[in-house]
């Protein structure tokens, strides 16, 4: 309902937002012409418009109202429906009231007629208890009478209860006597046994230690055998180390083994390679060698050609340039020929010449001994005219110096006078003397000239001889240096090589020590080795080892001390046990004056002990006093006294026998049947043996026939 | 004070590897069986989980281990620390663990989680070494020994011990972790049992 209400509302104002916004385009189009009437007609609308507005208001209120009034008259239902349900719930709640309160009137009627009826059940009991009470009286009289007798009576009652408790006391005082006794001679009994066993164990100790004893020696000398073994396998262990370690390094070992043979072929490969190089090399070099010398050949074949193909030119031209009229070998040939002959010739006179030549150098030479003494002379001649040459010389000089003084002179002349009077003369003069200087000087040129080529020929021919001994000399240092040389070098290298060789085996050697070397450093630092000089090892004194050990120790020394202490306790309780039979229980714990007092109960035991040892005493005698009665007394009836000598042998003396030593002697056989045995006296009664025993196979028959026969001989007087 | 800054001090790669001994010794006393298991509580580090000791004493002692050992690191005079196993019965050494230590010049920069994972993988493999040691069946107690230079002072309540080295033994090498300043290596030698 309040949705469609709602519904109205939007549908009331969604028609007046559309009558409000209608009238607005037609309004635009009717502005301009008439605007006062517009004005009328839009105060008009607008007052239309506002009244509808204020419908619409009045209508939501009005939809409004009535909603709340719906929602009022729902309310007021639902109020109705509620109160009407609180109604009946009331009803049914009276209801239930007045049954309860009807229930309960009933149960009050019934209490009512209880109460009354317990009422008179109390009259009646009250009477009952009046009644009750005389009786009471009357019984409570009697038993104060009863009363009095009883007292008498349990004062009687008590009195024997005390005789009885007495006389309980005293039964079970000697019961606790007769039982702490009958204990005391089980535990004594307990003890016997238990020193007896423990005699027995002592035995077995005893004899257990002798075997420990003998096995400890044959231990000891097991264990210096073993030791000695254990020495021998140390070392083999120290070996085996090493061996190991030795074995170790051989998978090292074998991979340096394979990787040096491989460098091994490898150097093997690579020498040969190198020695195949090396004949290449020297291929190579001698190829070079051959190669420059070829070069050189070239160059000079090259050299050669041009200087032949110069010649050839020239021989070319020969032609042109003799003017023979050369144009083929042929004619060369021709010419050749013609030239040879032309030599022969000149040969010839060559000869004849040469040997012309020979004479004359005979003759030549005589004239050259001339000549040198000639030249001898001359040196002669030259030193005069060195000698003539300085007086020359000097001369000149004196004429130089004369000539310079005449031309002073003569200049002091000229300056005096005019030049060109006396001037030519002078000239002439000075010409004339010039000319004479030259010629001297020109003269002794030629003869410094002549000096000096004989001079020249002369050293040239010494220099000529001191060149061919230096040469000689030279060739033969030469071919003493080149021996020489080639055989030092072969034995260097050689030497060097093996030197070689050496110093890789050597290194070699050092690699493998300092591999092993480094191994066991390696070792040795994981096994904590350390080096004293560089490094020191330090740790807390309390440390929880050193705390531990001093624990153990105080353990040790405590066990040890509680060790003796029980020993000695031993010791006493053993001296004590014995002691304790002689009846001296005071002296029974000589050396525990320390330690533990003797207890009652070792007090009691000890008294047990002597008691029980007394009652033994005593029956070993009251035991020998009846035997001996028994004996004596089967001796004076039967007439024989019977020795046990050994086991199973029974020796008979009888009291009518004649002398001490005779006697009749009975074994028990194995079988239980009682033998006589053959003694001196026995071989005299041999009737009566085989009487008796044999015969009649009884042996009292025999020993009284025995006694009678004693008896008989003894009383015949 | 290290996680500041990129790399690490001297001072500060001390503190890491005391740390990390403090650590692997209560490891090692609890996998041993040196003393009872429940007198060991859990705790984290270094991304597991770790046995940590509860014993007065025994937290007293390896404290002032701990605290000399790392003035030493610092001086950089330790060379070896030495956790030895001895028997009380026979006297005789069981076990050896050692931690070689080596200087190095730090320029390499380390971060601390690479460190701690090195760390971590060190005492994994202690932990893993229990399953080939052999069983420590009798009464056993522990020792710490430290091997320094020799010119060293020896310090009050510090006295020179032997190396304790144990007769035949077998070595193995476990991981070593390094904080570029510090490397610590790891090994354990133990008693060779004869049964074989």
């Amino acid at each position: 309902m309040d949705m469609e209400d709602n519904t109205t509302v939007f549908s009331t104002l969604k028609s007046f937002n559309s009558f409000i916004s209608h009238p607005e385009p037609p309004k635009r189009h009717s502005e301009q012409p008439a605007g006062s009437a517009n004005l009328q007609i839009n105060y008009k609308r607008s007052m239309e418009l506002l009244d509808a507005a204020e419908r619409v208001q009045s209508k939501s209120q009005y939809i409004q109202l009535d909603q709340e009034k719906k929602q009022m008259e729902l309310s007021h239902k639902r109020a109705r429906f509620e109160l009407e349900k609180v109604a009946t719930d009331s009803a049914r709640d009276l209801e239930r009231e007045v049954d309860r309160n009807q229930d309960l009137l009933g149960r009050i009627k019934r209490l009512e007629e209880k109460v009354g009826d317990a009422a008179k059940n109390l009259s009646e009991q009250s009477g009952n208890n009046k009644v009750l009470r005389k009786n009471f009286d009357d019984l409570n009289k009697k038993v104060l009478e009863r009363d009095v007798r009883l007292n008498t009576a349990n004062q009687m009652i008590s009195s024997l209860h005390d005789e009885i408790r007495e006389l309980k006391q005293t039964v079970q005082n000697q019961d606790c006597t007769i039982s702490t006794k009958n204990l005391e001679i089980q535990s004594l009994q307990e003890q016997l046994d238990l020193q007896r066993r423990r005699y027995q164990e002592m035995s077995q100790l005893c004899q257990s230690l002798q075997s420990a004893q003998s096995s400890c020696s044959e231990h000891v000398n097991k264990i210096k055998e073993l030791e000695r073994r254990l020495s021998l396998q140390e070392q083999d262990i120290a070996l085996v180390r090493t061996m190991r370690s030795e074995v170790a390094r051989v998978q090292d070992l074998d991979k340096e083994v394979r990787r040096l043979r491989e460098d091994n072929a490898y150097l093997r490969e690579s020498r040969e390679n190198s020695s195949l190089l090396k004949e290449e090399v020297e291929g190579l070099r001698r190829k070079l060698e051959r190669m420059e010398k070829t070069n050189e050949d070239l160059v000079n074949s090259e050299l050669e050609k041009e200087v032949l193909i110069e010649k050839l030119q020239a021989w070319e031209n020969l032609g042109q340039s003799t003017g023979l009229n050369i144009r083929k070998p042929e004619d060369l040939s021709r010419e050749v020929i013609q030239i040879q002959q032309r030599e022969i010739a000149l040969k010839e006179q060559n000869y004849t010449l040469s040997s012309s030549v020979d004479r004359s150098q005979s003759q030549l030479q005589g004239e050259a001994s001339q000549q040198r003494s000639k030249a001898l002379e001359e040196q002669k001649k030259r030193e005069t005219q060195d000698a003539l040459v300085r007086r020359l010389q000097k001369r000149v000089l004196l004429l130089t110096k004369e000539r310079d003084g005449m031309r002073s002179i003569l200049e002091s002349y000229d300056s005096e006078l005019s030049h060109t009077d006396y001037s030519p003369q002078l000239s002439k003069r000075l010409r004339e003397a010039e000319d004479i200087l030259q010629k001297t000087q020109s003269h002794h040129l030629e003869m410094e000239v002549q000096e000096n080529e004989r001079r020249w020929v002369f050293n040239t021919f010494i220099f000529f001889i001191g060149v061919e001994l230096e040469l000689e000399s030279v060739r033969k240092q030469q071919s003493s240096v080149a021996e020489s040389n080639s055989g030092m070098v072969i034995e260097e290298v050689l030497l060097l090589r093996q030197k070689i060789e050496d110093v890789e085996g050597e290194r070699q050697r050092l690699e493998e020590q300092n591999n092993i070397l480094e191994m066991r450093l390696e070792r040795h630092s994981l096994q904590g080795d350390y080096d004293p000089v560089k490094t020191r090892v330090l740790h807390l004194k309390m440390n929880p080892t050193n705390v531990a050990k001093q624990q153990r120790q105080q353990e040790t020394e405590a066990l040890r001390e509680e060790v003796t202490r029980l020993r000695e306790h031993l010791r006493s309780l053993k001296d004590a046990g014995p002691l304790a039979l002689q009846d001296d229980p005071h002296t029974g714990s000589p050396g525990l004056g320390l330690s533990l007092p003797p207890s009652q109960e070792v007090l009691d035991l000890r008294k047990q002990m002597e008691s029980s040892e007394m009652k033994n005493k005593r029956l070993k005698e009251v035991f020998q006093r009846k035997i001996q009665e028994f004996r004596t007394m089967c001796y004076v009836l039967t007439g024989y006294q019977l020795d046990v000598t050994t086991e199973n042998q029974y020796r008979l003396s009888s009291v009518y026998a004649e002398q001490m030593d005779d006697s009749l002697l009975f074994k028990k056989g194995s079988s239980g049947i009682m033998q006589l045995m053959e003694t001196e006296f026995s071989k005299t009664l041999g009737e009566m043996v085989a009487l008796h025993l044999h015969h009649q196979k009884s042996i009292p028959a025999f020993l009284s026939a025995v006694t009678l026969d004693l008896f008989s001989r003894q009383t015949i007087f | 004070m290290t996680s500041t800054l990129k790399g690490i001090t001297l001072k500060g790669s001390a503190e890491l590897v005391a740390e990390f001994f403090s650590f692997g010794i209560n490891s090692i006393l609890y996998q041993r069986g040196i003393y009872p298991p429940e007198s060991f509580t859990r705790v984290t580090q270094y991304d597991m989980s770790l046995q940590l000791t509860t014993d007065g004493k025994l937290k007293d002692y390896l404290t002032k281990v701990v605290a000399q050992l790392k003035e030493w690191l610092f001086d950089c005079t330790v060379q070896k620390l030495v956790l030895v196993i001895t028997c009380l019965e026979t006297n005789e050494v069981l076990e050896r663990w050692q931690f070689d230590i080596e200087y190095g010049c730090g320029r390499r920069t380390k971060s601390i989680k690479t460190i701690q994972d090195e760390i971590r993988s060190v005492i994994r493999q202690i932990t893993a070494t229990v399953t080939f040691l052999p069983l420590l069946e009798t009464a056993c107690a522990f020792d710490l020994l430290v091997y320094t230079d020799k010119d060293l002072m020896v310090p009050e309540k510090w006295e020179e011990s032997g190396p304790q080295i144990i007769d035949q033994s077998e070595e193995v090498r476990l991981r070593s972790f390094t904080t570029s300043i510090h490397k610590v290596n790891s090994m354990v030698a133990y008693k060779r049992t004869d049964s074989a």
